[in-house]
């Protein structure tokens, strides 16, 4: 008898609905119907089987439909006992299903039997046999015809009253009274009871003993309400439903897995080397391609270079202006070194390693230029050294409009790039050295340029403005990229060697890894550091990558990058480096690495720079 | 003769105390010793012993002690709990005169950093960073100052001191190693001749145990090796082909450049320290994480022993025929070249703060040699010793950039801070050969 509540209400409302057929089928022989009213003038007995039904539905639904009982019980009854021996009779009904019937219209039968022969449509009668049974037949008034099955039908009395009570607007039961004030009396035959008694409690027809109360305000509260409501919950707790697989979820686990810093050595741990000699902020270092000498320059206006293994200062130059950027040439066959100063770029030979490289990087500055005179007005002019200037190494000046800001090299040495910040549209010039010509590549910039970057390996050229970087293709001239920083204000841009990933950082302390394979969106951000971060490198032969920043640390991370193009890179920080003191809330400038060694140069705002190893 | 010192309620010791130097041996007996007795209390022990002994006068000598090949620094049974040395059996504890603490001797100003140094017997021979090599006899006296490089030099060697003529090589930044000739009686010196053929800074030169080649390190990861003597004209045809690019300058007719007999390549980064270890052996440490033991005969590499980290310098002791190296991990490792299985590194001195520039073996006893480190300290090591030095020398105020111990009494130290720092000390040989 256990039904969901939502079950049982269809299964009663289904009931009613079939309740009207079956009186329309009843009606149809009239023998019956007075046989039907009979037993509706309720004995006791038959009754009491009604009221069990009846008080069940009671006890689901909280006795709305108490006061209507009366009439509804003997259609329940009547239900009960048609779905029970009907069945014979189906055979006459309508065997196509629920559609319309005009479908049969051009055919002579309607709908298969059992045995897949077709069943005819009555006869259709015309006119004059219509108007000859209005004549003949005293029912032909009260005939109706089925729609679904094609048959004539003769309502009776009881459909008549029925048609006559809703067509006046009451209720369809003329015996029904709802004024009627009732009382409900059931009792249990002796012999009922202990026939109720005698069954196990699960085959029992309904859980209780009818009661003789005089009202229904009379009826204590069911003695097992709590027990059966506890049942039907437990019932519908325990019920099979679908299986939900739940699963387990430890949030230890949720951590990715990162290997333990110590099995990623080697990286830098201690400061070794503090190269001193400069008196203001050293803005940049570069370390030479070989790894022997370091040069930096800075707010006192010289470059200095340094012999890397023993902190000795090599060489000094003076310059009239704030260094902004150094850059050495990454081409091993020359010795050069690129120095940005207010809106100078100077070509210096250092004068330091192989002595025949050195010579033949002079020999080749010497060799005179083309006439590149006749060019139509160039912004940026080349020069060639005076003779003081050649003594202190200086080999060209490259004159900007405005002051240049970031000095890159290509990976092969021949081009470099500047930026001028404050030059709108000409930010960005790319100068080639050995024809000491300049052009600017792109003829519109959206954006505040901050910094651009070569591809290592492809024609690929990177412009960083404040929230975007953009990524050209040289060869084709058009944008093939757009990355979507997500910060506010780059400050620098770095790629691996490889040249599939760069990573980049911003002032808003955040540091962003881009794949440029997976997305336009960064791979992973950090935020370590406590204050705007300024450079960002990678290594070129070790798995590492740093960041530097105001705080006065440089953060070493691994930064693995898999050859399997499924296989993400692996980033895990594996050290804060600290030695630098912020000055006037400025920290670490510049950060490089050597290139052989995992060892990590930066220069900061206290006037040194350290080597950390 | 049972002397019992025993006063605490440690657990005695029984130990045997004896010695390999002659003058300070005692007849053999057990005694028992308190297991917190340390190495002053034991040296008082012996002492009084010595004192009971001794016919004559006697005066008091401190010992140091080892244990199962280690020297006592903590107490005693602190030692055996490391050691795992049960103290129900008799320890046998030798003993011996504790190594005369080193005095400063002198101090010798530079005009620049002081980046290579060795002595001889009666001299000391620098390099220095303003090009010059500095010539000072062993009493601090300057004798001479060389201007013959045009860039910094990086390491100088004494090839062969003779009376009156004495000659010693030098490199430098500049690509080359020079050979001099020097007169003491006239106090003359003479460029012999110019190596050329670097192609970076020459970083470490060492002189053959014959002095009659020398070979040299560079930067530009090379290493080559060079004849002292007077050069046949047919080696230098032979090298004409390889060695002519270095040749290009010629001294107004006299051909004073000299080119390789031998050129080595195999090192992926600057070689920085170099030793010969035997006539045909030359050992290299380098950048590029490796120590490699060439043969000079067949002029090929022989093997490699791999570090972790670059190494700095390099140290070979003929006497117990190990290698030292000194790296920029601030450790110092020994190393037995000719083992071939098991762990190489036989030891790890560390002690250092900073890069470990240098290290030098002692030239007569097989346990005792000096470090010299970024952390401006000088050590003296025994390696019986691996986690204290014996001596810390201070003095230097900036990074120490170069050690020598050529001559026994002298261990020599040179660095940023433009001295040299001479230390003063007793020789301490072995009574006994080693076994």
């Amino acid at each position: 008898m256990e039904k969901t509540p939502e079950a049982a209400s269809d299964s009663e409302s289904s009931v009613y609905s079939d309740l009207e057929e079956e009186e329309d089928a009843n009606t149809s022989d009239d023998a019956s119907s007075s046989n039907e009213q009979e037993s509706a003038d309720s004995n006791n007995d038959k009754d009491s089987e009604n009221e069990n039904l009846k008080d069940h539905h009671e006890d689901q639904r909280n006795g709305e439909y108490f006061l209507k009982k009366n009439s509804e019980e003997k259609k329940v009854e009547q239900v009960e006992e048609y779905a029970v021996d009907s069945s014979d009779e189906e055979d006459l009904r309508n065997t196509v299903g629920n559609i319309p019937l005009r479908w049969y219209d051009e055919y002579p039968h309607i709908g298969y039997d059992l045995e897949g022969k077709k069943i005819l449509k009555p006869m259709n009668s015309d006119e004059l046999d219509q108007f000859l049974k209005k004549m003949d037949d005293p029912n032909y008034w009260r005939t109706v015809r089925d729609n679904t099955t094609g048959q004539d039908v003769i309502l009776t009395d009881n459909d008549l009253e029925l048609i006559q009570q809703i067509q006046k607007g009451r209720y369809p039961d003329s015996s029904y009274d709802p004024y009627e004030v009732r009382e409900v009396i059931y009792n249990f035959a002796t012999e009922q009871e202990e026939k109720w008694r005698s069954k196990e409690p699960e085959e029992r027809k309904t859980n209780f003993i009818p009661q003789k109360f005089s009202c229904l305000r009379m009826v204590p509260m069911y003695a097992d309400l709590i027990k059966e409501r506890f049942e039907r919950c437990l019932d519908l707790y325990l019920c099979p439903r679908e299986r939900k697989m739940r699963v387990k979820i430890n949030p230890e686990e949720l951590i990715p897995k990162l290997p333990k810093p110590k099995d990623l050595q080697p990286f830098p741990t201690v400061e070794s080397i503090v190269y001193l000699g400069h008196t203001d902020i050293v803005r940049s270092i570069t370390v030479e391609p070989v790894g022997q000498f370091l040069a930096s320059g800075g707010d006192d206006m010289t470059v200095k270079f340094w012999e890397v293994l023993t902190g000795r200062c090599m060489k000094t130059i003076h310059f009239n202006g704030k260094v902004k950027n150094v850059a050495w040439c990454p081409n091993t066959s020359v010795c050069l070194i690129a120095v940005a100063v207010e809106e100078k770029v100077y070509i210096i030979n250092p004068g330091l390693g192989d002595k025949l490289v050195i010579s033949n990087t002079d020999s080749l500055l010497q060799t005179p230029l083309e006439d590149v005179g006749a060019q139509k007005q160039q912004i940026i002019s080349w020069s060639t050294a005076d003779n003081e200037q050649w003594t202190q190494g200086i080999r060209c000046t490259v004159v900007h409009p405005r002051d240049v800001h970031q000095i890159t090299w290509h990976s092969k040495g021949d081009y470099f790039a500047t930026v001028m910040m404050e030059a709108g549209n000409q930010s960005v010039i790319i100068h080639q050295l050995s024809k000491r010509h300049s052009q600017l590549p792109f003829q519109r910039l959206k954006g505040n340029v901050q910094k651009v970057l070569f591809h290592p390996l492809r024609p690929y050229f990177f412009v960083a403005t404040q929230q975007y970087v953009r990524v050209y293709n040289l060869l084709k001239q058009e944008i093939s990229k757009k990355l979507l920083t997500n910060c506010k204000w780059v400050s620098s841009l770095a790629i691996h060697p490889k040249g599939d990933n760069i990573i980049i950082g911003s002032y808003d302390k955040r540091l962003s890894w881009f794949d440029l394979d997976l997305s336009t969106k960064p791979y992973k951000t950090m935020r370590h550091h406590k204050k705007a971060l300024r450079q960002v490198a990678f290594h070129r032969r070790y798995p590492l990558f740093a960041s530097a920043s105001d705080d006065g640390t440089v953060i070493v991370s691994h930064g693995m990058v898999y050859n399997d193009l499924l296989q993400n890179p692996l980033i895990v920080p594996v050290k804060i480096l600290r030695g630098h003191k912020v000055t006037q809330d400025l920290g670490v400038f510049d950060c490089c690495f050597h290139p052989y060694q995992p060892w990590i140069f930066s220069s900061g705002a206290d006037a040194t720079v350290r080597l950390f190893t | 003769m049972a002397a019992s010192t025993n006063m605490s309620s440690f657990p005695e010791c029984q130990v045997k105390f004896y010695t390999k130097q002659v003058k300070y041996s005692l007849p053999d007996s057990i005694f028992s010793v308190p297991g917190n007795a340390t190495s002053s209390e034991l040296s008082d022990l012996i002492n009084a012993l010595l004192k009971d002994w001794s016919e004559e006068e006697w005066k008091t000598v401190e010992f140091d002690f080892i244990v199962g090949g280690q020297l006592l620094r903590l107490s005693l049974q602190e030692l055996l709990d490391k050691k795992e040395i049960s103290n129900e059996t008799v320890i046998e504890i030798e003993y011996f005169e504790r190594y005369p603490t080193p005095t400063p001797q002198d101090s010798l100003v530079h005009d620049d950093w002081v980046s290579g140094v060795q002595a001889c017997k009666d001299w000391i021979l620098t390099g220095c960073y303003d090009n010059t090599i500095q010539l000072w006899t062993i009493e601090g006296k300057h004798l001479l100052t060389i201007p013959g490089h045009i860039a910094p030099v990086r390491a100088v060697a004494w090839i062969e001191v003779g009376d009156p003529i004495s000659t010693f090589v030098s490199t430098s930044h500049d690509e080359t190693a020079v050979i001099w000739q020097w007169n003491q009686q006239t106090n003359a010196i003479e460029c012999v001749n110019v190596c050329r053929g670097h192609a970076r800074s020459v970083d470490c030169v060492g002189v053959d145990p014959s002095q009659g080649r020398f070979a040299t390190g560079s930067y530009d990861h090379m290493l080559k090796v060079w004849c002292v003597g007077d050069q046949e004209d047919g080696a230098l045809e032979a090298n004409e082909g390889e060695g002519s690019r270095k040749r290009l300058k010629n001294d107004a007719g006299k051909n004073k450049n000299r080119t390789p007999i031998m050129t080595l390549a195999g090192h992926n980064e600057a070689i920085t320290g170099l030793e010969w270890t035997s006539l045909e052996e030359v050992c290299t440490a380098s950048m590029d994480n490796t120590i490699r033991l060439w043969d000079i005969e067949l002029g090929g590499m022989k093997s490699q022993l791999t570090g972790s980290k670059a190494f700095l310098d390099i140290s070979f002791s003929r006497l117990n025929r190990s290698l030292l190296s000194a790296s920029t991990d601030r450790h110092i490792r020994l190393w037995d070249p000719r083992s071939k299985e098991g762990t190489v590194v036989k030891c790890v001195f560390s002690s250092h703060v900073g890069w470990v520039t240098a290290v030098d073996w002692s030239p007569v006893n097989q346990y005792h040699f000096i470090s010299g480190s970024h952390d401006t300290l000088l050590k003296l090591w025994d390696i019986r010793s691996p986690k204290a030095p014996l001596y810390d020398m201070t003095g230097h105020e900036d990074k120490i950039m170069c050690v020598d111990w050529s001559v026994p009494s002298l261990m020599i130290s040179g660095g940023a801070d433009s001295h040299i720092k001479i230390f003063k000390s007793e020789v301490v040989t072995e009574d006994e050969p080693m076994e």
